[in-house]
């Protein structure tokens, strides 16, 4: 009697595990399938990163790598985006699809967010299953021209002249690879310090934003003053070479491999970034990802945060008194909206462009800017004198004019796992900044050369 | 001749095996002859399309078949082709160690295991005889003292040195056989310390210990989830660290450190596994009469010794199929490394990490860097490998003896 008890209670016990266990889908799963494998493009919503590290965090657990379209009624069509919008920032995207649905009935926008946009398309697209649009960074433009995921747009109709009358210079040059046009420019996107304005007071915050020194001095201070670090960014750690770019730009490297291939990697302007980096070590949080320092900010245990705009809905959110502050160089991504083959294959490339050529119009980018305090790359949309108005802008635009335009060729994706691994290095101390910066060097030139 | 009975007999065979030849064809014959084929190819993120009019391109790839051929996307990228010369994959990733030096570094390291083996074969030679001049222990204590001489002698650490520094390839699998050869041996210790524990019939609640005791394996089909558990024991705020600084510790990057990192993944191996020999263990122990420890305390001999006279040497049989399962799943280990370190930390850039196994390695190459010739390759090159150490496994435990015989 006793004995079948004991049995009974194990048992449960062992029911109770595996429920607990299964039912905790809020746990950032970094599974096989999760965004930290691939592309870096395919990583972070906001950062065109492969950020191994930050990228799991918008993983829900149980998304499936890729979902078959919508059952699309008589009649309608359907057109499937594949996107990397997540959080707040999402809803108000989703919002403005809405309403063009409610304009055109008969469409019907089905919103995706495959778990990792890369590996998914390279199956979807030759079985025919892929999206209409794919809504994605700049630097994936080269990987998915080469390989036919995407379509230039000057067979749709779209001319330079329309691209650049109607965005921003540095938003063209974004999307245009080997002289054809691959997409729509969204928004900009470059890097800056979100400071809590209640924590972080004028005596703590660097005047000039090129001079590191000073930042490394502001850092000492505020940690010896305060306890806790004064900036959180999650690719000091290494693994994140979006994040951790302005260390490397701003004392000189024009970026780290360039349109023809060359890599710049082992110079002087970089191995002197790298000693900055590990001056400034003792003074900063020695892991924080993206989640943790989102998660520092809100409990006020960091004073900033170097992200993008991307992190102000949230900020916003949680009542942070916040201010944006450039930094340092920071790379310049371009948000873009990319046609997939696919949507040519089922004829509805006329209905995407238009779709695309919506969610980049004025009207939509302006709304979006106001609530998420996105930056427009429409021209029109920039100079509207609310969304001049917001002070976050000012702040990202001074760091976007600063910043090194992110390259869209193939060899930008050739520089993600080297530079990151460089950095990761460095940080736990198994290499030298020098031998690091020649061993990523090397790596990146052995991915070059597979080109030919 | 073949007559008219014969060949409705080969009809009916061929029926009945027929599902079974179409699956090895689909599951094994097929991936393994296209992987084979893309080992020979430049296939990488560079040239990631096919050329369907190429002939073997056009039998493999999927997307040259007709009902996908319509999709087949035709982007900027020149095809992919066969490599010049045509094993270049395997040169990149073997080339260095076919050079004079690796190659005597490596005989040298050889070398050094050669007392080890011969002394095998003399304490076989000698099993049966009752009065042998040494007892075998001497003999294998002398072989390892005669080979580590050798090793100091041949500079064996430098030469692996060199050897590692000849490939990824090297790395990556040495670090994997080092990895199952410290999980082995932790596993049987702790499956055999617990299942010893759960024999002893004075243990009060033993039903609810036998089953919380294998709570760890139930818990393997969340084996990522569980990973996550660990690797945030570990973490800069985990659990760990915050126990730590209230006993006034100071907190530590665990996982920032290459041998700690290797320790984490090992021990978390060993807490999903050795349920697995305990249950094994538990039931072998069972199955031992009771009438063999009797004799032996008759004889006055201890725990201890009976233990190593009576249960050790009748455990063997149940014991090695069970190394050799967990050895492969071992090797092949994936899942529960990279939810907690992702082959981490680094040790720069175009070196594996601290923890990068095979499986890790591989997937990162293949996902990172789409590099898929060079990837099959290495998967090829690495079933090669596998194939013989379980060719010389079986031999070692005659696994398949009845099979056969």
């Amino acid at each position: 009697m006793k004995k079948q008890t004991l049995t009974l209670i194990s048992l449960m016990l062992i029911a109770s595990f595996a429920l607990a266990a299964c039912g905790t889908p809020a746990a950032p799963t970094e599974a096989p399938t999760g965004a930290a494998t691939e592309a870096p493009t395919a990583a972070a919503t906001e950062a065109p990163t492969e950020a191994p590290t930050g990228a799991p965090t918008e993983v829900p657990t149980a998304a499936p790598l890729y979902v078959p379209p919508a059952e699309c009624a008589a009649g309608e069509t359907c057109i499937t985006i594949w996107h990397q919008w997540s959080g707040d920032y999402l809803t108000a995207i989703e919002q403005s699809f809405k309403d063009y649905e409610a304009a055109h009935p008969g469409v019907k926008i089905d919103l995706q967010k495959p778990n990792d946009v890369s590996a998914a398309l390279k199956v979807a697209v030759p079985a025919g299953e892929g999206p209409d649009i794919i809504a994605w960074a700049n630097d994936a433009i080269g990987a998915n021209a080469l390989s036919g995921n995407i379509v230039p747009l000057d067979d749709q109709g779209i001319t330079m002249d329309f691209l650049t009358s109607t965005y921003e210079p540095a938003a063209v040059n974004g999307v245009v690879y080997e002289d054809m046009i691959w997409g729509l420019p969204e928004t900009q996107e470059g890097i800056a310090l979100v400071y809590n304005k209640d924590i972080v007071t004028d005596e703590y915050l660097p005047t000039d934003p090129m001079n590191f020194d000073d930042l490394l001095a502001k850092s000492k201070k505020f940690f010896e003053d305060k306890g806790f670090p004064l900036f959180c960014n999650q690719g000091f750690k290494g693994g994140d070479a979006y994040h951790i770019a302005p260390a490397f730009f701003t004392f000189g490297v024009p970026t780290y491999v360039d349109d023809q291939g060359t890599v710049y990697l082992d110079t002087p302007e970089a191995l002197k970034g790298m000693e900055w980096l590990l001056s400034i070590q003792p003074y900063l949080d020695q892991a924080s990802d993206d989640n943790a320092c989102r998660a520092e900010m809100k409990a006020g245990t960091v004073g900033a945060q170097w992200g993008g705009p991307w992190l102000l809905s949230d900020f916003e959110a949680a009542g942070i008194n916040y201010g944006v502050l450039p930094m340092g160089k920071p790379f310049v991504g371009i948000k873009t909206v990319l046609m997939s083959q696919n949507a040519i294959d089922r004829g509805n490339a006329e209905m995407a462009l238009d779709i695309m050529k919506y969610y980049t119009s004025a009207e939509v980018q302006k709304q979006l800017a106001l609530v998420n305090k996105t930056i427009p790359a429409q021209t029109a949309a920039l100079q509207d004198p609310d969304v001049q108005a917001l002070a976050s802008l000012a702040g990202f635009g001074a760091a976007l004019n600063l910043g090194v335009p992110m390259a869209n060729s193939p060899y930008a994706n050739a520089q993600w796992g080297p530079v990151g691994d460089a950095v990761a290095a460095i940080w736990n101390g198994s290499q030298t900044p020098a031998e690091a910066l020649t061993a990523a060097q090397a790596a990146i030139e052995d991915a070059v050369a597979q080109m030919k | 001749m073949v007559s008219w009975s014969n060949q409705r007999k080969f009809l009916i065979l061929l029926v009945f095996l027929g599902p079974t030849l179409l699956g090895i064809l689909i599951f094994n014959i097929y991936p393994i002859s296209f992987n084979t084929y893309i080992s020979l190819t430049n296939r990488n993120q560079f040239h990631p399309n096919p050329d369907c009019s190429v002939g073997l391109t056009g039998v493999f790839e999927p997307t040259c078949w007709g009902v996908f051929k319509e999709h087949t996307t035709r982007g900027l990228a020149t095809p992919f082709h066969l490599q010049e010369p045509i094993y270049q994959n395997y040169s990149d990733l073997l080339g260095d160690f076919f050079t004079k030096p690796v190659l005597i570094a490596f005989f040298g390291i050889v070398v050094c295991f050669v007392p080890l083996i011969v002394a095998g074969r003399i304490n076989k030679r000698f099993e049966n005889q009752i009065d042998r001049p040494v007892s075998a222990g001497v003999v294998t204590l002398l072989a390892i003292a005669l080979g580590l001489v050798l090793a100091y002698l041949l500079k064996a650490p430098a030469g692996l040195d060199l050897i590692m520094k000849s490939g990824d390839f090297f790395v990556v699998s040495f670090r994997t056989i080092l990895y199952v050869l410290l999980c082995i041996p932790l596993f049987f210790i702790v499956g055999l310390a617990f299942a010893l524990l759960l024999n002893s019939p004075n243990l009060p609640g033993r039903a609810f210990f036998r089953v919380a005791l294998i709570v760890p394996w139930a818990a393997s089909t969340v084996a990522i989830m569980m990973s996550l558990v660990w690797k945030f024991f570990f973490q800069e705020h985990g659990t760990i660290n915050q126990l730590l600084s209230l006993v006034g510790g100071k907190p530590q990057i665990w996982l920032n450190d290459p041998t700690i990192s290797f320790g984490v993944v090992i021990l978390a191996n060993v807490w999903y596994t050795y349920p697995f020999f305990m249950v094994v263990i538990l039931g072998a122990l069972q199955s031992i009469p009771v009438e063999l420890y009797e004799a032996a305390e008759v004889d006055g001999a201890n725990y201890w010794q009976k233990l190593v006279n009576i249960t050790l040497p009748l455990l063997r049989v149940a014991v090695i199929p069970v190394i050799i399962l967990s050895a492969i799943t071992t090797f092949q280990m994936f899942g529960t490394v990279w939810a907690i370190t992702e082959g981490g930390p680094s040790r720069g850039a175009g070196t594996p990490g601290a923890t990068e196994l095979v499986m890790v390695y591989a997937y990162k190459q293949v996902f990172r860097t789409a590099a898929y010739g060079r990837m099959g390759a290495f998967a090829v090159i690495m079933f090669v490998f596998l194939f013989g150490l379980t060719l010389y496994s079986l031999r070692v435990s005659r696994i398949t003896k009845g099979a056969y015989d």
